[in-house]
């Protein structure tokens, strides 16, 4: 078994101007598909991250500090799921809810490093 | 499953499921919170009653995850602040609340909450009992013999006050922890003994207060930051004196003494939890006033029978400079402990030195004392007239028996 990162890539739902009702019924999903991993004994970790962005770019180590509307896309957080290859994680990320939203998953996977 | 047990699971998860909710809707919102609590286990016994879940705790915490949306959509109805979520992956973060160890965090942070000095001292046990033990109305009433009208001002009461002084959900840290923690200890204690030495209630909801506190104090061992020598004494005189709950009262449930109780039914694990949570508690010379009750509840668990009991070792416990000041309770005890060995005169010195007014509605105890000391010293007119003042001051009706049977032998 390896271990994979679903990294989420998303807008933020306040700027899609989402209203409570469809916040709820998002956030219903997600919590049902965390409980399914959980439930199926693949989930290892995971963690949300703030809408807050600061950047340092470039040699001049250029400082920025970014809200989510001045950056379309923006990471969310991530889970990190046991699975036994890349299309074992493509099934569970099926049930990522925000695909309508345009709402993007990326799976990477953790790199051992054992020659 | 029995109702009772039911009760017990509800009672218990309805502490951890009204904490947890705190952390996310903040304290502000807790009304909203304790009512949809409440609601849930309203269902939950209804459903329950014709098949049960085949992980009940598992059961609860999903509903109680669940209720997250409930509230979300209540508070929009109400237009009231919600939480910010800008993201699903929000609900990663909201779902970690829910781990154990997030959760005993939670209780931790309420039961801060609970005895934050901004709150009526009177106020704290009805609120901590409320929110993290999951007592409803009427069984706090009968917990610490209250009207239910009297619980329910004391908890609109510190409502208000946790709205008003916008207190935080938090533990507190740094200088002001010792200080909330001494009164967490305090509340705690008070809860411990409205259930050991109040005999009113039906022995259920003695063991039920009893053992509350005592998981509420292992759960402050628990944590690094509130695992104190104090506290590991606290945890060890609640073992101690749990250890005689059986045998405080008879089948009928009356009183029995420390004299005429069945040694032999004291509970040994409780005993043994006790000594190696003492064994903690002396590992460094900071002693607090639990190390010494507990030490003075160990001397009576050691003798094998009443008479057995060394006294002048209890009696050395009760020393000024170890307890630090000497509260009238205090007092009283050594006034009773002189008399067990014979010594009337420092009996009376310490008698000479209270009055009713020290004990409030327990008057009776000192009365009850005073009696005492003039059926030992030969002095039954004096006897009688003490022992009807304490008939006359004494509510609690399995007191009153005994004390009428007393007078009946003077």
């Amino acid at each position: 078994m390896k271990e994979f990162m679903m990294i989420f890539v998303g807008a933020d739902y306040a700027d899609l101007g989402l209203s409570p009702e469809e916040l709820q019924n998002r956030m219903g999903k997600w919590f049902a598909w965390g409980d399914k991993m959980e439930k199926a004994g693949i989930l290892r970790g995971g963690k949300a991250l703030t809408p807050q962005i600061r950047r340092v770019v470039g040699e001049n180590r250029t400082v920025s500090d970014l809200t989510s509307t001045e950056v379309k896309e923006i990471v969310g957080g991530y889970y990190l799921v046991e699975a036994k290859n890349f299309d074992a994680v493509q099934d569970i990320a099926q049930d990522y809810p925000d695909y309508d939203l345009g709402g993007t998953v990326e799976i990477r996977e953790i790199m051992v490093f054992n020659q | 499953m029995e109702n009772k047990l039911i009760d017990h699971l509800f009672r218990y998860h309805s502490g951890k499921m009204v904490s947890i909710l705190t952390r996310i809707f903040k304290l502000s919102h807790l009304n909203i919170i304790e009512d949809a609590v409440q609601d849930t286990f309203i269902k939950a016994s209804i459903s329950w009653r014709n098949k049960q879940p085949d992980h009940p705790e598992a059961w609860l915490t999903q509903v109680a995850k669940n209720r997250v949306l409930d509230i979300f959509r209540k508070l929009k109805t109400e237009q009231k602040h919600l939480p910010n979520i800008n993201q699903g992956t929000d609900t990663i973060a909201i779902n970690d609340l829910f781990l154990d160890t997030e959760i005993e965090d939670a209780q931790l942070r309420m039961i801060f909450t609970a005895c934050h000095p901004k709150l009526d001292p009177r106020d704290r046990i009805s609120f901590a009992l409320k929110t993290i033990s999951g007592f409803n109305i009427k069984e706090i009433a009968s917990a610490l013999l209250t009207k239910e009208d009297t619980i329910k001002k004391r908890l609109a009461r510190t409502r208000k006050s946790i709205q008003k002084s916008n207190l935080k959900f938090q533990i507190p840290q740094g200088k002001s922890l010792p200080q909330r923690l001494e009164s967490v200890m305090e509340v705690l204690y008070l809860i411990f003994n409205e259930g050991f030495h109040s005999n009113k209630q039906e022995k259920l909801v003695r063991k039920e207060l009893c053992g509350e506190a005592l998981r509420l104090t292992q759960m402050l061992l628990k944590n690094k930051h509130t695992r104190t020598p104090a506290v590991y004494a606290l945890c060890a005189l609640m073992c101690f004196h749990s250890s005689r709950l059986e045998t405080k009262t008879n089948a009928e449930n009356e009183i029995l003494d420390l004299k005429n109780q069945d040694r032999s039914q004291w509970y040994f694990p409780l005993i043994e939890l006790g000594n190696t949570m003492m064994n903690k508690a002396v590992e460094t010379k900071a002693f607090s006033c639990y190390h010494y009750e507990a030490a003075i509840a160990v001397e009576h668990l050691k003798a094998k029978h009443f008479n057995n009991t060394n006294w002048d070792k209890i009696l050395h416990w009760y020393q000024p400079n170890l307890v630090g000041t000497l509260e009238p309770t205090h007092l009283l005890t050594m006034a009773v402990v002189c008399m067990q060995k014979h010594d009337y005169k420092m009996a009376k010195s310490y008698l000479d030195q209270l009055n009713q007014d020290n004990f409030e509605q327990r008057s009776y105890l000192f009365y009850g004392t005073k009696a005492d000391y003039y059926i030992k010293t030969n002095k039954p007119d004096k006897a009688i007239k003490y022992l009807d003042l304490a008939i006359d001051t004494v509510t609690n009706d399995s007191e009153k028996t005994y004390l009428q049977k007393k007078k009946l032998t003077v």
